[in-house]
């Protein structure tokens, strides 16, 4: 089924090539996007319908042994929502059931990405401990290509690599580290904050603040990581999940840290639960404006926005300690792990509700970051599934972008008490296009992750191209794909989930210096409980993604 | 020529602390050296022999004609049990699971035997736990909750007691070390002893845990509350306290289950570490990858144990001993043992045994199933077919083939899953 195909005449929407709303022929031939196919290609024909490239998600928690964790934690979510296996031909892999809730299992959530016009999604934590069963969950993730980031900011190797100022080492160390996970990018969870977690320090930690060392701070984590992925080519710039999660002023931290990294290339992820401000009342407020305004004048800066949706979510993150917070306050059950040497990860399901005076907030902070950005192709779409939101509420986020009325009925119905002051609330008109959500759901994550494959129709490109039903209602078209193709072939037929092959991983395997194993190996010996040998994964079925 | 190689860093699952600094010395196609194994690990490998072969109705026949056999058994269940024995790799449970999915069959693995309270508990409660790495390399105070030594031999000098870590540059002499004693021997090298009655052991976790949460204790409460007071005032004096628990205090098949509310007051103490220090809990596991097991079946069926595919999606069935009451409920009309049977206790073994079983596993035609209607050896998963298995903490390491074998479960899975298809 990757033979040769032509999608006829249907309403193009293909940003990166400048294309918006043309009516044109989309070819398709070996899993790539080619300009012509012979006359007797298959034709699907699109007439009145919308045609993008298959949606990249740059930010989700899918695949590993901390998202396990939070699936296992579910089971009464997994109960109301068992998922019987697809009708898939019977020429390919085995159908397989599965559950959903806001943590579906592996299978299904390949199916319900596609499902949903989603080919490709990284995994945006993942401890290198536990990089081995995040492959194994990837493999049984049918569909989608993935990959995913490695947790680096709180590495006690890496840490003393900053203690002694010893930059080209470190270099060495995360592109070792890199190789060995087969990971994408580089994540750093409020840097120095899961490790002062760990150690018992309850206080919120400054960007100077010595983490046990005059020489390891914050601000260094940052700098040093960020200099490594720059040095190193990678792909995606480094994926910053800021100090102060959640917390009421973050604002400031966060405007902070992209300050301090001014002018070097930096993601900033879930940007929605890093823009509260204080008002004069005391009480927690929308920062939202002032943080895009920053965004805004520096290009250098992208983000994901991290939106809530009203309805259940599982909080799920290496920010550890912001989640016994979170279990503290709300007394609902709580999984903290800490994992040796590298991060650690807390769990605890949550509910956003309307009248709930924060989640309002938050639901109305992470809209006005979408519309108050000047760019979006540097400001981006995420639920940060499962924490603001399953990936399963996208089309209705993408509903709320588009269609003001719809939203300004929704603003009507929440909770206003820390709404003073809020763009929102004041009125924002701005309607998203379809070119800018093929912009911030496709093109624009494409790009910030450096696939040059992926998130566009051009000749050459992975052949990942979603058609629409138009519809009155933006979040029916955008949950009901009339067809999908992956990597060329018709996955979503006619609305109906038809074949489910394997996805490809995304993975980076930049060159090191050997000269670092010896004293890394000397490192393991004395501190890890895993064998340095037994550590790397060995060599991936897809070849790694250039770094030059 | 006498042909010696060693294999290096093998990982041993003779326990659940699945060391993965074994070197193996191997001769002749046998293994004759351990190295760092302990005593359990060495039983575990053996000297790497394994029977190959495979038997229908206890008859010896070809491989082709067992796999037909076993699939004609699924095929004509009604309401097939696929049940992961000890001893696969995740591989081979992978695919274990597809099989039941396909069958629309029942699945489980022996958690719902051993540790059944403790699962339900975490889930409904959570936990608070860590790597063992982090006890190496943090942990002040660390607590031996009935461990019995021998269960867990390098436990000490590998991971909890003795290593300098990072955080505890005097080793040994940079922890203190608790026993607490219901059921097993107390640990040899504790600095505090803390011995109690099987009926006083979860009253008093319940205590110790509603102090940490910062109950006062009354005066006079008895021999409970002045034992627990002791206990959590140490506790609190650690910088972080790492709780070791036998999670399967009685080895398979060797009495009853979990004593009821252990597991559920473990998770709460668990929580309660970490309000005025830093803590966590560590359910320690008997070995053949069985955190293996719940990992896989959560990852692909939303549950770790007991779970149904009967209504073609799978559903949480979690009866106490959910494998048995299954069958017992008559529900269950044949079962395909996938994994080690020798592993299995014996009461499940007599229930297997009552209706149409087969089993795909190491040493099958020489197990308690052999007699079954089909039994087809397998390599054994890290002696002969390479893989992965998960540590107790989750810890995915490497399995390796350091000798050659019989065909491996998931080679053999994979075929019947083809024949069933």
């Amino acid at each position: 089924m990757t033979d040769a195909l032509r999608i006829t005449r249907g309403t193009v929407y293909d940003p990166a090539n400048g294309v918006d709303g043309v009516v044109a022929d989309v070819c398709v031939e070996n899993g790539r996007i080619v300009a012509v196919v012979p006359e007797s290609a298959r034709r699907i024909d699109a007439r009145g319908m919308v045609v993008m490239p298959g949606g990249v998600d740059i930010h989700s928690h899918v695949a590993g042994a901390t998202g396990n964790a939070a699936r296992r934690l579910l089971p009464e979510q997994h109960a109301a929502d068992a998922e019987p296996a697809p009708a898939l031909t019977r020429d390919g892999p085995l159908a397989r059931s599965g559950a959903g809730g806001t943590v579906p299992t592996t299978f299904t959530t390949g199916y319900r990405y596609a499902g949903l016009g989603y080919t490709t999604v990284f995994d945006a934590a993942v401890a290198p401990l536990y990089a081995r069963s995040s492959h194994a969950e990837l493999d049984e993730t049918p569909i989608v290509d993935g990959g995913f980031y490695v947790l680096v900011g709180d590495d006690a190797y890496l840490w003393q690599l900053i203690r002694t100022g010893d930059r080209p080492r470190a270099r060495q160390y995360v592109a070792w580290l890199l190789s060995a996970t087969g990971g994408y990018a580089l994540k750093i969870v409020n840097p120095g904050g899961v490790e002062m977690w760990k150690r018992g320090h309850r206080r919120r930690i400054g960007l100077d603040d010595p983490l046990g060392s005059d020489s390891v701070t914050p601000r260094a984590i940052l700098d040093t990581v960020c200099d490594v992925a720059d040095t190193l080519r990678l792909p995606h710039a480094t994926h910053i999940h800021c100090n102060d999660l959640g917390l009421a002023g973050n604002v400031a931290t966060t405007l902070a840290t992209m300050q301090a990294l001014a002018g070097r290339r930096a993601h900033f992820t879930h940007l929605q639960f890093h823009a509260y401000a204080i008002g004069a009342d005391g009480r927690r407020r929308s920062g939202a404006r002032e943080l895009v305004d920053y965004v805004n004048q520096h290009p250098e800066v992208s983000a994901d926005v991290g939106q809530v949706m009203f309805g259940p979510a599982t909080t799920l993150t290496a920010d550890a300690a912001v989640e016994y917070l979170l279990y503290k306050s709300s007394g609902r059950k709580w999984v903290n792990s800490d994992i040796e040497l590298e991060t650690g990860c807390g769990i605890v399901p949550h509910t956003y509700r309307e009248k709930q005076a924060v989640s309002a907030l938050q639901w109305v902070v992470g809209l006005e970051l979408f519309l108050l950005a000047a760019d979006p192709w540097r400001v981006v779409l995420s639920t940060d599934h499962p924490n603001g939101g399953s990936f399963m509420a996208y089309p209705e986020l993408m509903r709320l972008l588009m269609d003001r009325a719809y939203r300004d009925d929704c603003l009507k119905r929440v909770n206003g008490s820390l709404l003073q002051g809020s763009a929102l609330a004041d009125g924002l008109s701005r309607e998203y296009t379809l070119n800018e959500i093929a912009i911030v759901t496709r093109a624009g994550p494409a790009r910030l992750l450096g696939l040059t494959q992926k998130g566009h129709l051009g000749v050459g490109a992975d052949a990942d191209v979603t058609v629409y039903t138009p519809d009155d209602d933006w979040s029916v078209m955008f949950s009901t794909p009339r067809f999908v193709i992956k990597g060329g072939m018709v996955v979503v037929e006619e609305g109906q989930l038809r074949r489910a092959p394997a996805g490809r991983r995304l993975h980076v395997r930049p060159d090191f210096d050997r000269a670092i194993e010896a004293p890394l190996r000397s490192f393991f010996e004395r501190h890890a409980t895993v064998s340095f040998d037994n550590y790397p994964i060995g060599r991936l079925r897809d070849a790694p993604v250039a770094t030059e | 020529m006498t042909a010696e190689r060693i294999e290096p860093h093998v990982t041993c699952l003779g326990c659940g602390c699945a060391c993965d600094d074994v070197d193996l010395t191997i001769r002749q196609g046998r293994i004759v050296d351990t190295g760092r194994a302990c005593g359990l690990g060495a039983a575990w490998f053996g000297d790497g022999s394994t029977t190959a072969g495979a038997l229908i109705d206890g008859r010896a026949a070809s491989l082709d004609a067992a796999l037909a056999s076993a699939a004609e058994l699924l095929r004509q269940a009604r309401h097939p049990l696929v049940y992961l024995a000890p001893g696969l790799s995740c591989e081979a449970q992978r695919l274990a699971c597809a099989l039941a999915d396909l069958c629309r069959g029942a699945l489980d693995n022996v958690s719902s035997s051993t540790v059944f309270h403790s699962v339900l508990a975490s889930q409904e409660i959570g936990r608070a736990t860590a790597t063992l790495g982090e006890v190496r390399n943090r942990a002040d105070t660390v607590v031996l909750w009935d461990v019995d030594a021998a269960r867990y031999p390098r436990l000490a000098e590998r991971y909890a007691i003795d290593p300098i870590g990072l955080d505890i540059p005097d080793g040994r002499r940079g922890r203190r070390v608790i026993s607490v004693t219901a059921r097993a021997a107390a640990w040899p090298d504790a600095d505090q002893h803390v011995p109690l009655t099987r009926a006083d052991e979860v009253p008093t976790l319940e205590v110790v845990a509603a102090l940490l949460n910062g109950v006062t204790s009354p005066t006079g409460a008895g021999q409970v509350w002045a034992v627990a007071s002791a206990l959590a005032d140490v506790l609190l004096q650690g910088r972080y306290v790492a709780v070791l628990a036998d999670a399967e205090p009685l080895a398979a098949g060797a009495g009853p289950l979990e004593a009821p509310g252990r597991a559920a007051a473990l998770w709460r103490l668990s929580h309660a570490l970490n309000h005025r220090t830093r803590g966590a809990v560590i359910a320690l596991r008997a070995g053949g990858n069985r955190t293996g097991a719940e990992s896989v079946m959560t990852s692909q069926a939303g549950y770790p144990m007991a779970v149904d595919f009967a209504g073609g999606a799978p559903r949480y069935r979690p009866f106490n001993g959910a494998a048995a009451a299954h069958l017992d409920a008559a529900g269950v009309d044949a079962v395909l043992v996938a994994g080690d049977a020798r592993a299995l206790d014996t009461e499940l073994l007599a229930r297997i045994g009552a209706v149409p079983s087969g089993v795909v596993g190491p040493a099958a035609s020489d197990g308690p199933l052999a007699k079954s209607r089909v039994a087809i050896d397998t390599a054994r998963a890290g002696v002969h077919e390479a893989g992965t298995a998960l540590r107790l903490d989750d810890v995915p390491l490497p399995l390796r083939s350091v000798l050659n074998g019989p065909p491996g479960a998931s080679d053999l899975l994979a075929q019947l899953t083809a024949l069933i298809k």
